[in-house]
């Protein structure tokens, strides 16, 4: 492992919270994106990311340094990231706005714009976004996270096992179940199921 | 002429399959293979790669840093264990019970219309009956969960748990839904996927407790018996669609 991630590691075991500054700087990141892909919303990723460099803290004791700390807190990172999309989808309201005539901060309620009724290309566009959430919303956490780190950034499948905590052929498996489901959700559009 | 299925076609398109050169070279004279193709490649470039906010370091740092507590010897131990040796089990098996009885209750006035069996093994497609999505996500946690059961030496760790209590509540609805519709394998798979969890839930996790879960749980066939029953739900959903 890296001397300088070796020597902020051993100097937060000693008690020096701030060295962990060091960590955070190296990794935050490619955390947060790697957790941006799995939520699939800004909000949902930073939070996910600040768990998981929280809970990779608490855990530093226990940490065996055979491995590299990027590859641990990535594996904890996308754990978390699961977790969360999980717990978003139990509880589906949890972000949601409310719609009233006038919006409030304090009652979480919006008014629906109606000055953007733009040109059709706008609104194909907006179609288009719209489809592509609601077939990504119908693939399992375990599906979405195999798939957007294959596809989207290029993860190596053992590592992507490795992290999920699952057998190379499982996530294999999973990646391929999301590409077929994904196909059949544009089955109503140019490119799905023909 | 042997055409490509859809599984190989997405590994080639991934660059994940070893014939790379003999799927292309098919490519070129089966039309039928071609259009699969393409249809897959127009899939991969709709769901390409959006750009990613870029985090605010310095202010994610000051949120962070507030929650760091220090680290020092002490803080080390498991202090949580002593609490948890008979607290713990006991709330939260009276929290399970009663979110349990609940969901059941509530689930009691649903139509109880039945379903075709899906068998255990076998090489389905085994039904064209709609099935329920959230069982999806509950057999893919029940994989991890098992997989991380199978390949953990030593305790569990906190996480790990928490996720084996959650499912626990889960669990127990989709056993009952699953003898509801007269799938009675699935049933007592699920229900012996609840045995381990209510075991790593409430047993007072040891050195050695896992090994033992294990060896009397046999969780690694049991994490097949999941993988299979992912497949018959898998294949049940590409046939109802």
């Amino acid at each position: 492992m890296d001397k300088a991630e070796a020597e902020a590691i051993r100097d937060v075991l000693a008690g020096d919270r701030d060295a962990y500054r060091v960590l955070m700087d190296r990794h935050f990141c490619s955390v947060s994106r790697i957790a941006f892909r799995i939520t699939g919303n800004e909000a949902d990723a930073e939070e996910a990311a600040q768990e998981a460099f929280l809970r990779a803290y608490n855990k530093l004791p226990n940490f065996r340094q055979d491995s590299t700390f990027s590859t641990w807190i990535m594996r904890i990172a996308m754990n978390t990231a699961i977790n969360l999309v999980e717990r978003r989808m139990r509880d589906f309201s949890y972000y949601a706005p409310r719609i009233a005539d006038e919006p409030s901060a304090t009652e979480h309620t919006v008014r629906i714009a109606d000055t953007q009724a733009g040109p059709e290309a706008s609104l194909l566009h907006r179609e288009a976004i719209s489809l592509r959430q609601a077939a990504m919303a119908e693939l399992t956490p375990m599906e979405r996270t195999a798939f957007t780190l294959r596809h989207m950034e290029d993860v190596p499948m053992a590592e992507i096992a490795a992290a999920l905590n699952v057998t190379s052929n499982s996530a294999k498996q999973a990646v391929f179940r999301a590409v077929s489901k994904l196909r059949r959700s544009l089955t109503p559009i140019a490119g799905g199921l023909r | 002429m042997r055409h490509f299925s859809e599984e190989e076609l997405i590994a080639y398109h991934l660059r994940e399959n070893p014939d790379e050169v003999v799927v292309s070279h098919h490519l070129e004279s089966c039309t039928e293979c071609a259009d699969l193709s393409e249809s897959i490649a127009e899939t991969l470039r709709v769901f390409s790669a959006d750009p990613v906010p870029q985090p605010d370091l310095e202010q994610n740092w000051r949120r962070l840093r507030g929650s760091l507590r220090v680290l020092t010897p002490e803080h080390r131990r498991d202090v949580g264990f002593s609490l948890r040796h008979w607290a713990w089990p006991a709330i939260g098996f009276a929290t399970a019970a009663l979110i349990v009885l609940t969901m059941l209750s509530v689930r009691v006035h649903r139509t109880n219309e039945i379903r075709r069996n899906i068998a255990v093994n076998g090489h389905g497609p085994l039904t064209t009956e709609p099935i329920d999505p959230a069982i999806a996500n509950h057999l893919d946690a029940a994989e991890r969960l098992l997989t991380e059961v199978n390949n953990s030496s030593g305790r569990l760790d906190n996480t790990t748990r928490e996720q084996a209590h959650t499912l626990l509540l889960q669990n127990a609805v989709y056993v009952h839904d699953a003898r509801d519709s007269g799938d009675l394998a699935g049933a007592a798979i699920l229900e012996n996927f609840g045995r381990v969890l209510t075991t790593l839930d409430n047993e007072p996790p040891t050195p050695h407790s896992i090994w033992r879960l294990r060896l009397e749980m046999n969780t690694s066939g049991l994490l097949l018996d999941i993988r299979i029953l992912q497949q018959n739900d898998d294949r049940s959903q590409g046939v109802s669609q």
